[in-house]
């Protein structure tokens, strides 16, 4: 029984890469959506497969490990080989390859923050939670979440629409070698702002640094539908490079997504550019190679990021939290909406 | 506290990389929504794991390692008393609207977030108005998060956020269109209304009694000038 489910889910995968090259992002996706479910037992998918408006389930996401805030859903720990490779190409077609990659990476350094905690059973690989909300359609709504300890993928997938927000993306460790390698999963994220903080004049840093220290995220789990008065510089004052430099930080959270998907989305808020805010608190300076210890911030009328390095663990460039929002389409209410 | 801090720096020094959860700071994110006739506020309070005996101590009076409804009620009250809060120079009287804590177990672990929800009524004003508020609850291992919502009402417009670096004080600058200077609202119409007819029902209660003794006065026989 679990060979044969394992043979249709490898000729389901196979399908849906031969046919990669013709579909569009969207049914890919769903094409891998059933590659997954074929290769689950009844049960598994009971547990998997969730109504599109099941709105407890929705709001099911943490920045904090799944022993402490338990997500529903199926975890890496109960799938075979076979479905956990068919779980992760699901996972891999909603999103670009930088994208994928910086998930891997995240998932990487929770990995090595378990074995930093002997073997703890509170981190690593396999404490990451897939789940599916609706039914994988090429037309009507449905929704893909991926998360665990400092990942929640909310993605929402209508027609060939895409998308990602609310997504927490963050990592501890933040910087690690694996394979003689230096990872960091967010140093773009970091870089770009430091470079763009950089390009200021004394006057637009002026307006751009805040007064006052930020703990942690303001908008994070549990604040769902909630618009903060921005603060910090308008993009209006800024000059065109400067712009370029902002939209090019965003594009870091909105290409996570397949290419279609993020270019809508960049037109979108290119198209608000001049309504967007950039506000940073903190040290303006970093130790090169590694990641910025301030918080910032971007706002738009479609967009809120966060960027919030956490003191505990010592260094906060080492941990660090991001938080990624459209205030308009959070779970993408606004083409679901009738 | 100088113990507070040793066990600290060894948590933080042994413990490497530190765990995920919250450690050494109780943060309090307050959300501030300014209608013209109310401020409500939402707050988000979390515990880190190492000051967490701090604030059980602040919520457990009666030390039975529970807390009761009873406890929560008088807590999240203390929490408000350890709150200013003006408007234009007026101090105004938080009421509390909703609370919500998570179990003991969750906040043992630093995990575990309070909420609580207030309202405050305000006088009357003009067309700019500034908001303080001060936050002294547990300030020693406080991280204070004040910001305030993009208004409903198209009416208001924030015009500044001010803070100290430590966020325990923020004033909100604001203008509200619609409204003339010395305008009243609702609650305060009808505050200042009782106010005004508990005095007027004084006034002539006395004048009544003045009323009565005089005309007794005028009927009584001059009993000293008898004698």
């Amino acid at each position: 029984m679990r060979i044969t489910r394992t043979i249709r889910a490898l000729a389901l995968l196979a399908l849906s890469l031969s046919g990669a090259a013709s579909q569009t992002a969207a049914s890919r996706t769903v094409s891998a959506a059933n590659a997954f479910l074929s290769t689950l037992d009844q049960k598994q998918r009971q547990s998997v497969l969730f109504a599109f408006d099941d709105h407890q389930q929705r709001v099911r996401w943490s920045n904090l490990p799944t022993t402490m805030v338990p997500r529903a859903g199926l975890s890496m720990k109960d799938l075979t080989a076979p479905q956990r490779s068919a779980a992760m190409a699901l996972v891999s077609s909603a999103l670009s390859p930088r994208g994928f990659e910086k998930v891997q990476q995240i998932m990487e350094g929770d990995e090595l923050l378990k074995n930093g905690q002997r073997n703890s059973t509170m981190f690593g690989k396999d404490l990451f939670y897939i789940s599916i909300l609706g039914t994988p359609s090429a037309k009507d709504p449905w929704m893909l979440q991926f998360g665990g300890h400092h990942l929640a993928l909310n993605i929402t997938i209508a027609g060939d629409r895409g998308v990602l927000t609310p997504t927490l993306t963050g990592a501890q460790p933040a910087l690690y070698t694996l394979d003689g390698k230096t990872v960091r999963p967010l140093g773009q994220e970091s870089d770009k702002a430091a470079a763009l903080l950089n390009a200021l004049d004394e006057s637009q840093r002026k307006q751009a640094v805040l007064g006052f220290r930020l703990a942690d995220l303001v908008l994070g789990p549990g604040q769902d539908g909630k618009t903060i008065q921005p603060e910090g510089l308008k993009a209006s004052a800024m000059n065109e490079r400067q712009r370029a430099m902002l939209l090019d930080l965003i594009s870091e959270w909105a290409g996570i997504v397949p290419e279609s998907s993020a270019a809508a989305r960049m037109a979108e808020l290119k198209a608000d550019i001049n309504e967007t805010w950039f506000a940073w608190s903190g040290p303006t300076t970093a130790t090169p190679g590694s990641n910025i210890t301030a918080y910032y911030r971007i706002q738009g009328p479609h967009l809120v990021i966060e960027y919030a390095p956490q003191t505990l663990g010592g260094d906060p460039a080492l941990h660090v939290h991001t938080m990624y929002r459209d205030p308009t389409n959070d779970y993408g209410r606004k083409f679901i909406a009738k | 506290m100088k113990i507070t801090e040793g066990v600290l720096a060894f948590f933080l020094l042994t413990c490497a990389p530190a765990p995920a959860h919250r450690l050494d700071e109780y943060l309090l994110g307050t959300l501030i929504a300014a209608e013209k006739d109310r401020i409500e506020a939402q707050m988000t309070l979390t515990p880190g794991v190492l000051v967490y005996p701090a604030v059980l101590a602040a919520m457990d009076r009666d030390r039975d390692g529970t807390i009761s409804n009873t406890e929560q009620r008088a807590y999240a009250e203390r929490v408000l008393r350890d709150l200013s809060l003006t408007i234009d120079g007026r101090r105004l009287t938080p009421r509390l609207t909703s609370l919500s804590f998570p179990a003991i177990e969750d906040m043992q672990a630093g995990r575990g977030e309070i909420r609580l929800e207030f309202r405050a009524d305000l006088p009357p004003g003009g067309p700019s108005r500034r908001l303080v508020l001060e936050d002294h609850h547990l300030e020693r291992i406080a991280a204070y998060q004040v910001n305030c919502l993009v208004p409903s009402d198209p009416d208001i417009r924030i015009v500044a956020q001010n803070r100290n670096w430590s966020q325990s004080l923020y004033q909100l600058e604001y203008t509200q269109a619609g409204v003339r200077s010395g305008a009243m609202s609702a609650a305060w119409r009808y505050g200042d209304r009782v106010w005004l007819g508990a005095v007027a029902f004084l006034l002539i209660g006395r004048f009544t009694l003045l009323w009565q003794r005089r005309t007794r006065m005028d009927r009584a026989p001059c009993a000293g000038s008898a004698a």
